[in-house]
């Protein structure tokens, strides 16, 4: 991949990025306000408190989806890996489902957060022996905590009467509750990912193989610990803002993989602007279209179908 | 340079070596082998640091490895493992280029020496042209070259091969292995191989591993002798000299099965390393064989001791002595077939065509012989043809190869087919 052509490609995604940011928040079920916006408080009420935060929002988790996704897919050589491997998006949900039934809803974000994170470090110690961490083990350990903490989660919505409602929407995920705070929030993803594009390089020789990388000189252990740290971390701020939304995480980094190569320097950023621009776009289908469904509705109902095409196109040629 | 002393590897209570020690150091190609799951991959990681050993010591330039930094440590040690996958579509510049890593750092940039060094890597292994391939496209033996270029352009003081020449063609598999061998004048270099033969040829220096030890260690003449071989990896072999290369040939004995069972006795008289396979079809089929008069120094010999088949001989380049000719008049009358294969014959060896011309040309098969002439298997003036002709005329049966002098042998025997 050359410069000139990473050059272009970084160029045409962020006019994408800035035009999707621009249209999306200026298209919603209550009108285009471009028309009447001087001297309407309302219109500007809905484009400044209403859209412009949800709008950001779901840029900025879909930056952060995808940017995990690009992490785990290199960790895990296996582009089939998602953000929500090592249990977050149960431990999140779990940590929401809580909130809701024990303090009737408050402190549901941080409590969000907090699950998610804490569901990562349960993986990842449980899977740790002298120092090490076999993926393998993070991969099945990973499995084994979200069927456990989902476990848990059923128990508590089975037992929660009223609020079970409040749950399921909470766990079908979605940006009709975003406000500046969420935006704020979402924020973070933009520092925690400056590490992830310095570790660039020690990514591309680890998805050769976690051999190949330490004989090449890479401190693997610590690098999986970074990686894991900062992508449970970005996925636990995605999650705690929108809750689980599939596929975002596991299609951005895959496609952008066939467009750009795999080399991380280029595939992460290229893949965080895809992943705000395909969430933005689906948020803002979701909710002017789709009558406010769940975007995690919207993005599985046109992202599997198309990653069906994309697995069929790349093993026929 | 490498100092390996009193080490035991294993994984998890298993224990796969112990008590391994040795030194290799700046130009020596140092080999290892060993039967499968003797360790000799273990050993190679654990100089590579990719497995701790339970006890000893590895000491590199006179510090133990483990106080190396991970980069540090890559600086120095590269490593071609057995097997590499890649998970993604990185292309063969991208992967050699992951070789300079120990060089450029973590946030350091590609310098014109890395692209260099990475460069000189694929033309040294050939793979210059593949380098916008995506290492997932390329062929096994490609993406072997590929990994070998990556330890290449490391620049390392010690090269770790694992079976690194395993898949790839004979061209490659020898011009790899030349262009490592006079990088081990610069570097060192460890391989671990299967093929004894490359490991002979290409190595210095050579530790044989045999039930969780180095069952010896030296140059391959001390260590790859025919009871080694047998003791470590249970077949029969030949050790020799390869008269093309001055360096070891082994070859397996592959007739396990060459034990006598039938009554009737063949002789064979042979030589020039015409009668090997007529030797190993009879001892196939059962019958007792015996063979010569035959030179020390003929393959045909060397043939027929592999097998276990009793030999008449005479000392190199000496003609055949009357002791040895009386010998042969009783083997070969109390025969009950002989097989004369094709010369050559020349005063050397021309007693053994002589006293056929006494016996019942009817027992005799002469095999090989397509054309009587044009052949360059006469060197008696024509004697060795005249009997030749002589015994067909009397009888004896003429065969163009071994299937059908087979075939004769068991007609001669009264047997059906």
């Amino acid at each position: 991949m050359s410069w000139r052509r990473s050059g272009v490609i970084f160029l045409l995604l962020a006019c994408l990025l800035g035009a999707s940011i621009v249209i999306c928040t200026l298209v919603g079920p209550a009108g285009v306000p471009l028309l009447s916006l001087a001297g309407d408080e309302s219109g500007a009420t809905i484009l400044y408190g209403v859209r412009l935060p949800r709008v950001i929002s779901a840029v900025l988790v879909g930056a952060g989806l995808a940017a995990a996704g690009v992490v785990m897919q290199g960790l895990f050589r296996n582009s089939m890996a998602d953000p929500y491997l090592l249990g977050t998006s149960a431990g999140g949900a779990l940590g929401a489902a809580t909130a809701i039934v024990l303090l009737g809803g408050a402190f549901s974000m941080p409590l969000a957060f907090a699950g998610c994170i804490g569901a990562a470090f349960l993986v990842y110690g449980i899977s740790r022996r002298a120092g090490r961490v076999p993926v393998e083990q993070l991969l099945l350990t990973g499995i084994a905590v979200s069927m456990f903490l989902s476990a848990v989660l059923s128990f508590l919505m089975y037992i929660s009467g009223e609020s079970l409602h409040q749950i399921f929407l909470w766990l079908m995920g979605g940006f009709w509750t975003a406000s500046w705070q969420d935006a704020w929030t979402g924020l973070l993803v933009l520092p925690a990912a400056v590490p992830l594009l310095l570790l660039a390089r020690e990514q591309d020789i680890l998805s050769l193989g976690e051999e190949d990388a330490l004989s090449l000189g890479v401190d693997i252990e610590l690098l999986k610990k970074c990686l894991l740290v900062i992508s449970s971390f970005v996925t636990a701020v995605a999650v705690s803002i929108a809750g689980s939304i599939g596929f975002i995480g596991l299609i951005t980094p895959h496609i952008m993989r066939l467009w750009v190569g795999p080399g991380h320097r280029i595939l992460l950023p290229s893949s965080m602007m895809a992943g705000g621009i395909l969430l933005v776009l689906s948020d803002t289908l979701a909710r002017t279209a789709g009558n406010e469904v769940p975007v995690g509705v919207v993005t599985a109902f046109f992202g599997a179908p198309f990653f069906v095409f994309l697995l069929r196109r790349r093993y026929a040629s | 340079m490498i100092d390996v002393s009193g080490v035991e590897l294993g994984y998890g209570a298993q224990v796969v070596l112990s008590e391994v020690s040795f030194r290799s150091g700046k130009g020596e190609f140092l080999g290892i082998v060993g039967p499968n799951g003797s360790g000799k991959t273990t050993l190679l990681k654990a100089i590579a640091r990719l497995l701790m050993p339970s006890h000893g010591v590895i000491l590199l330039d006179g510090k133990e490895i483990g106080a190396f930094s991970a980069i540090g440590l890559s600086r120095l040690v590269g490593l071609v493992p057995q097997a590499s996958s890649p998970g993604f579509d990185y292309s063969v510049r991208d992967v050699v280029m992951m070789g300079r890593y120990p060089h450029i750092g973590m946030f350091g940039g590609e310098t014109p020496a890395d692209r260099d060094a990475a460069k000189k890597a694929m033309d040294v292994t050939g793979i210059a042209q593949l380098a916008e391939r995506s290492v997932r496209e390329i062929s096994g033996g490609e993406l072997q070259r590929v990994i070998i270029a990556r330890a290449l352009a490391q620049e390392p003081e010690v090269l770790l091969l694992d079976e690194a020449t395993a898949h790839l063609d004979l061209g490659h598999q020898v011009s790899i292995l030349q262009m490592i061998r006079d990088l081990s004048r610069r570097v060192a270099v460890i391989g671990v191989f299967h093929d004894l033969n490359h490991a002979a040829y290409f190595c210095d220096r050579i530790i044989l591993i045999h039930d969780h030890r180095i069952l010896a260690m030296g140059d391959p003449a001390g260590v790859l002798t025919e009871e080694n071989i047998a003791r470590v990896f249970g077949v029969r072999a030949i050790v020799r000299m390869n008269p093309l290369s001055g360096r070891l040939v082994i070859s397996p004995v592959l007739h396990p099965s060459c034990e006598a069972v039938k009554d009737s006795r063949v002789h064979v008289i042979c030589g020039g390393g015409e009668g090997a396979g007529i030797l190993v079809a009879l001892r196939d089929g059962g019958y007792r064989v015996t063979a010569g008069v035959l030179s020390l120094n003929d393959s045909d010999y060397l043939a027929a001791e592999a097998l276990g088949i009793p030999c008449l001989t005479e000392p190199p380049f000496c003609p055949i002595s009357e002791g040895s000719r009386r010998d042969l008049e009783m083997l070969a009358r109390d025969a009950d077939a002989i097989v004369v294969t094709r010369g050559p014959w020349g005063a050397g060896n021309i007693e053994n065509l002589r006293v056929l011309s006494a016996l019942d040309a009817g027992t005799i098969v002469i095999m090989g012989i397509a054309s009587w002439d044009g052949m360059n298997w006469d060197y008696t003036g024509g004697e060795a043809e005249r009997i030749l002709c002589s015994l067909r005329e009397k009888g004896a049966r003429v065969t163009d190869d071994v299937p059908a002098a087979l075939a004769a042998v068991r007609e001669i025997t009264g047997e059906k087919k």
